[in-house]
């Protein structure tokens, strides 16, 4: 536990001590805070279904920013060696990794719930989509980072790790919108791939325990494939 | 010419050791041991397999065949353990430029278990034994050269380790940081093995019992170098020797 918590606040520390975190905060704000406005004071509705979306959005396109570098530059720079080489054990690296990056996410996500306030003081939202929303974007914030690690461990160059995972979570993404030229049963499986069909009932209040389990599911491979990458050598 | 053994069990120890990259063998069947107290140079050309041995030594890669064992424990089978035992500074001494050297050093010992009193009597330990006292605050990405390969041999040190893994540890250094180095590892042997590379022959020389000597990946021979000194030669002309008769063999 001693290992896990250095290296967490180890990982803590280079995330926050370069601009790329608050850049990335500042933007995801910005962004969120305007879409906020246009649906409730253009559209004049209590809801943070667009929100959710949008942020969702968001994270497809900050994510592979956040993490390209996680593995990618201690690669590159030699650290990973000093890292490797010390007692400690590859798992407790990746989810080091994992936990401070995430860190970032639902700093980003907790700030939003500010959003949540508003409409409860002045309006009567309907509070089960605001709960499974927010759930909805951990666990896809969750899905997004293990994912990137994965592709960061397994490049020295930040700029494929980014691209490369940018990649897969648009494919991911937007996997369901090529299902319905394939035939049955291939259809229903790029159904249940897409993050975007997985996503929706969590951001519209429907919750489905096999859209939690394929999110878990998807942050369990990442993490077990980032570790293996890491092992492979 | 086989040079003798500092002490009775091994620090280290390569049994047949080879390390293969896709196609390219890069380690074959290398067999050698480090013993206690005892300073091993590596030497060879460029692509000779030197930073290969020194990473399955340390951990960081895992052998295609053979053993390698560092502290009586195998580095595959009991890699934490053999791990534990290992300090590991690599060429160009990588480290955390945005970390001060007292956080860097704390991380480190943390990483290798250490806290509390044990890891703050460590802590002093290095600072003096390395002179880290002026920078010990200071962000690393602001030292010199050689500052930073003092920094990056206290972590490898802060955890008493049995063998200490020196790579190319002079590149970059000027001439006096090269005879402080030379002098601190000759201190660092009294408390662990050490094993260093070196493209500089005199700097092995100078402060290596016994040099291991290699050429594509295969091991010549094993020198001592008080041995070659005896028999009225240098390890300039040893390596010379036996890498021509090799490479015209």
């Amino acid at each position: 536990m001693t290992v896990l918590r250095a290296l967490i606040v180890k990982e803590l520390g280079a995330l926050f001590v370069s601009p790329v975190a608050y850049a990335i905060i500042a933007v995801f704000l910005l962004l969120s805070g305007y879409s906020f406005a246009v649906t409730l004071i253009v559209a004049k509705q209590a809801s943070l279904v667009p929100l959710f979306f949008q942020a969702a959005v968001q994270f497809i396109l900050l994510v592979p920013i956040l993490t390209m570098r996680l593995f990618a530059e201690e690669r590159r720079i030699g650290t990973l060696e000093l890292l490797l080489t010390s007692p400690a054990r590859e798992i407790d690296i990746v989810l080091a990794k994992f936990a401070a990056a995430m860190t970032v996410l639902l700093a980003m996500i907790g700030l939003t719930v500010t959003y949540a306030l508003i409409i409860g003081v002045y309006g009567d939202p309907d509070w089960g989509p605001v709960y499974s929303g927010y759930l909805g974007l951990v666990l896809l914030s969750g899905a997004l980072v293990s994912l990137g690690l994965a592709v960061s461990a397994l490049t020295a160059n930040q700029i494929v790790a980014a691209v490369v995972s940018l990649g897969v979570f648009g494919i991911l993404w937007s996997i369901d919108s090529l299902a319905s030229l394939l035939p049955s049963p291939m259809e229903n499986w790029f159904l249940g791939l897409s993050l975007l069909a997985r996503f929706t009932p969590f951001a519209t209040g429907a919750m489905y325990t096999s859209d939690f389990g394929f999110f878990l599911a998807l942050i369990l491979l990442g993490l077990f494939l980032a570790v293996r990458a890491l092992a492979r050598r | 010419m086989e040079g003798h053994h500092a002490g009775p069990v091994a620090a280290a120890a390569l049994d047949r050791l080879s390390k293969r990259y896709g196609a390219t063998l890069a380690v074959d069947g290398v067999s050698f041991e480090v013993g206690q107290r005892e300073i091993l140079g590596l030497l060879g050309p460029n692509g000779s397999g030197k930073t290969t041995i020194l990473r399955v030594l340390t951990g960081y890669l895992r052998p295609s065949a053979g053993s390698a064992q560092a502290g009586g424990f195998d580095l595959v089978r009991e890699g934490r353990a053999a791990r534990g035992r290992v300090g590991y500074v690599p060429e160009d001494a990588p480290l955390y430029r945005h970390m001060r050297v007292s956080e860097f050093l704390v991380f480190m010992g943390r990483l290798r278990g250490l806290a509390g009193e044990r890891l703050h009597d460590r802590l002093a330990f290095v600072r003096e034994r390395l002179a880290l006292d002026d920078v010990f605050s200071i962000i690393i990405g602001r030292l010199s050269r050689g500052y930073r390969q003092r920094v990056a041999i206290a972590q490898a040190i802060l955890h008493e380790p049995e063998l200490l893994v020196l790579d190319e540890p002079t590149n970059g250094l000027d001439p006096r940081q090269i005879i402080e180095l030379r002098g601190m590892m000759r201190g660092l042997a009294a408390h662990c093995s050490v094993i260093v590379t070196s493209h500089i022959l005199s700097e092995i020389e100078r402060v290596a019992d016994r040099a291991a000597i290699l050429l594509n990946g295969r091991l010549l021979a094993v020198v001592g170098i008080a041995e070659i000194a005896a028999a009225g030669s240098d390890l300039e002309r040893t390596f010379l020797r036996l890498t021509t008769e090799i490479g015209s063999a």
